[in-house]
């Protein structure tokens, strides 16, 4: 009977290799993705794509990704268009991507804005798409196999630590109220609605300023202003780069102090913000600490210390290419891409799916531990609360302050 | 809450009508669209934060460079492209496609210079903190733009009431082809009109960063939508009733920010349609237009 058994298993083994064997392997991997080089996605799109590209850069230099299906090295030929930041553009190439260039694997663009309109795009085609940073909570419904995220928390999680902090050490330190202010996209629209479920739910840290603004909202003066009538203890500011850069000048120049300010991108594209701000406007703000200010241990792809000093001899100072969270995703996508080529039984999307899932909770690379929930929303890479803490002279240091066991640093709040 | 949004939306309108100011006085001596316009403001901002860079400039002595500068851009490009777009049959039009393909290639030209991310310049340059006025709370950036803004407008003023120049401008402005029967010299008159304008555009982009937080290859477009909004408002072909647009533009939109924020970027489509439909020769125009 055991007999009979084991060679069954044995057959059935072999007709699966032979079948592997029998399809032609393809001379190159076609992978398809989107930039935006202009507009107002630019500053987090091209940090992503430029990252990206050094990943691809990198494989092809070894002779290629090891393709599971097909036993062998093989090449990849990346395929990208640029959408300048326009969900109409975007639509149009995503469909281009899939019909006419027939990419065996489709890469988003960084963000939620431009995510949004290549989510139902894959979905109608059948492509699974490697959702890079577009961490809109509607993005992932238990009805669409083709999508999981890559290097970034669903937004409707990623807030989780800033109210934790505020209900817990926040709380014992006399913080009661909260202003939120943010921005009218997926991205940041979810991580406040979020936030105020939280709040609401812990019942400890009153919400006492709920608004949104539309993303291209260059000034805040008389937000702040409004803000400050109320008198919260806290200020969560939720916006894009552009967002953020005026909302830090604002408030430093309004002269109202809060005890506690967060904002996404001061800690996320630290570089980026404080080349506009300086580093006065940033002293003791609060954000997300990525991973490029923050040592994981990666059991795949390099380190971030490694990462760095790769991305510094392709992209040396003075090519316009800036370093930031936004360049980790864009690796941890190609690794995930890398992972899941190593594993795949064949390119049928549904086998890159099931290849990019069993991934789930077993890579472990610079970004974190990659997790998917079951619609393919990202829920492993959370990242810790920060704090921009004085470290000597005209330098800030993004410290993590939350929750305990991640934490390198003690949250310090105003008086 | 009300009075803080009026007084700010003043001081931030005040900027606008230097946004604006340019776009105007082109519309009204010429009769043509610079739909480029957000970009020559776009190009001032990253002249000022390469002077800054470079040389240490702050914003005052860079507009003061970026007039020079952008007057003397002004004088050849007019020649080059406006007489020749005046003499077509339908220059209005004409120059509307003439003036978004230079925008584009100004953005892309610009965006593989520079990169496409975010320039700024420090806020202690015009000081950092607040000013206090009629108890509202404003950065001081945002006083000494208003004030600069403030000094354009006047000496705009002067230019067009107080010189020779500036009575042949508005002789122009009322009636092309009457000034041309009266020996005025047309081109001559237009160049400076063009030159001026591109000027203001340049000295509202040395500001930008201080009252928009930062300036990016790609802001153009918004720049125009907000400077017609505002032109229009304050009656096209009216550089002065451009004041009144800004103002008006400025208050809506702080009343926008405190009581309805999400619609905010709304405002300048809103305002464009109520002034079409309700006062289409705009708020200070009569139904021949005058200087």
């Amino acid at each position: 009977m055991k007999l009979k058994a084991l060679a069954s298993a044995l057959s059935a083994a072999l007709l699966w290799a032979g079948a592997a064997s029998a399809q032609t392997a393809p001379s190159e991997i076609k992978i398809g993705a989107l930039y935006a080089s202009s507009g107002p996605f630019a500053s987090i799109s091209m940090p992503v794509y430029d990252a990206f590209k050094l990943w691809v850069d990198q494989m092809n230099a070894e002779g290629g990704v090891m393709v599971a299906a097909f036993g062998k090295k093989i090449p990849l030929k990346l395929i990208s268009y640029d959408d300048q930041s326009s969900t109409a553009t975007a639509a149009t190439l995503y469909n281009q991507l899939i019909t006419q260039d027939h990419v065996d694997l489709l890469v988003a663009d960084s963000g939620s804005v431009l995510t949004s309109v290549g989510v139902p795009i894959a979905k109608e085609h059948k492509q699974f798409l490697f959702d890079v940073s577009g961490t809109g909570a509607a993005f992932f419904t238990n009805d669409n196999p083709y999508i999981a995220l890559m290097a970034d928390p669903v937004s409707t999680i990623w807030p989780h630590y800033i109210s934790d902090f505020l209900a817990d050490e926040g709380y014992k330190q006399g913080i009661r109220t909260v202003a939120i202010l943010y921005s009218t996209n997926d991205f940041t629209g979810t991580q406040a609605a979020a936030l105020k479920g939280f709040f609401e739910r812990d019942g400890k840290v009153k919400v006492v300023y709920y608004q949104g603004v539309p993303t291209t909202t260059s000034n805040y003066t008389v937000l702040i202003n409004n803000i400050a009538a109320l008198n919260p203890d806290a200020v969560l500011e939720l916006g894009y780069v552009g967002n953020d850069i005026a909302f830090l000048r604002n408030l430093q120049d309004s002269g109202n102090q809060f005890r506690f300010v967060f904002s996404i991108y001061a800690g996320t594209e630290m570089d980026e913000i404080e080349k506009n701000v300086g580093t006065s406007a940033m002293k003791n703000i609060f954000s997300y600490v990525p991973a490029s200010n923050y040592e994981y241990k990666p059991e795949f792809g390099m380190t971030s210390k490694e990462f760095r000093a790769a991305w510094d001899k392709k992209y040396p100072e003075g090519s316009n290419v800036h370093f930031g969270a936004n360049a980790i995703y864009g690796y941890m996508a190609g690794l995930v891409v890398q992972r899941t080529l190593e594993t795949t039984k064949s390119l049928d999307q549904m086998d890159i799916h099931n290849a990019v899932f069993a991934l789930s909770g077993k890579l472990k690379t610079l970004d974190g531990t990659f997790t998917l929930r079951a619609d393919g929303a990202q829920i492993g890479e959370v990242t810790p609360l920060g704090q921009l803490q004085p470290a000597g002279g005209d330098k800030l240091d993004l410290k993590a302050v939350y929750p305990p066991e991640l934490a390198n640093g003690k949250a310090v709040l105003g008086k | 809450m009300l009075t803080g949004a009026i007084v700010a939306g003043v001081v931030f309108g005040l900027y606008f009508t230097l946004v604006g100011l340019g776009l105007n006085l082109v519309f009204g001596v010429m009769r043509i669209v610079n739909l480029a316009h957000g970009d020559f403001l776009m190009l001032g901002g990253i002249t000022a934060w390469a002077m800054f860079s470079g040389f240490g400039f702050g914003p005052l002595v860079s507009a003061g460079l970026v007039i020079l500068l952008f007057m003397a851009a002004g004088l050849p490009l007019y020649y080059l492209v406006i007489p020749r777009l005046l003499r077509s049959r339908d220059s209005e039009m004409l120059s509307l496609i003439l003036f978004f393909g230079l925008s584009q290639m100004i953005e892309a030209v610009t965006t593989i210079s520079i990169g496409a991310t975010e320039r700024s310049l420090p806020p202690r340059l015009l000081g950092v903190g607040p000013m206090v006025i009629l108890g509202t709370r404003l950065p001081k950036a945002w006083i000494f733009s208003a004030a600069a803004s403030a000094v354009a407008v006047l000496l705009v003023y002067l230019y067009l009431y107080r010189t020779r120049l500036g009575t042949l401008t508005r002789a122009v402005m009322v009636s092309r082809d009457e000034a041309l029967a009266t020996g005025i010299d047309l081109n001559f008159v237009s160049a400076m009109a063009f030159g001026i304008s591109l000027a203001l555009a340049g000295v509202a982009g040395v500001f930008a960063p201080f009252i928009l937080g930062s300036i990016t290859p790609n802001m153009g477009v918004a720049i125009n939508i907000t400077a017609f909004a505002v032109i229009v408002v304050g009656t096209l072909g009216n550089p002065l009733g451009t004041l009144l647009g800004g103002i008006i533009y400025g208050v809506s939109l702080m009343l926008m920010q405190t009581f309805l924020s999400s619609w905010a970027n709304l405002l300048p489509n809103l305002l464009l349609i109520a002034v079409l439909l309700v006062r289409p020769e705009g708020l200070l125009g009569r139904k021949t237009r005058r200087a």
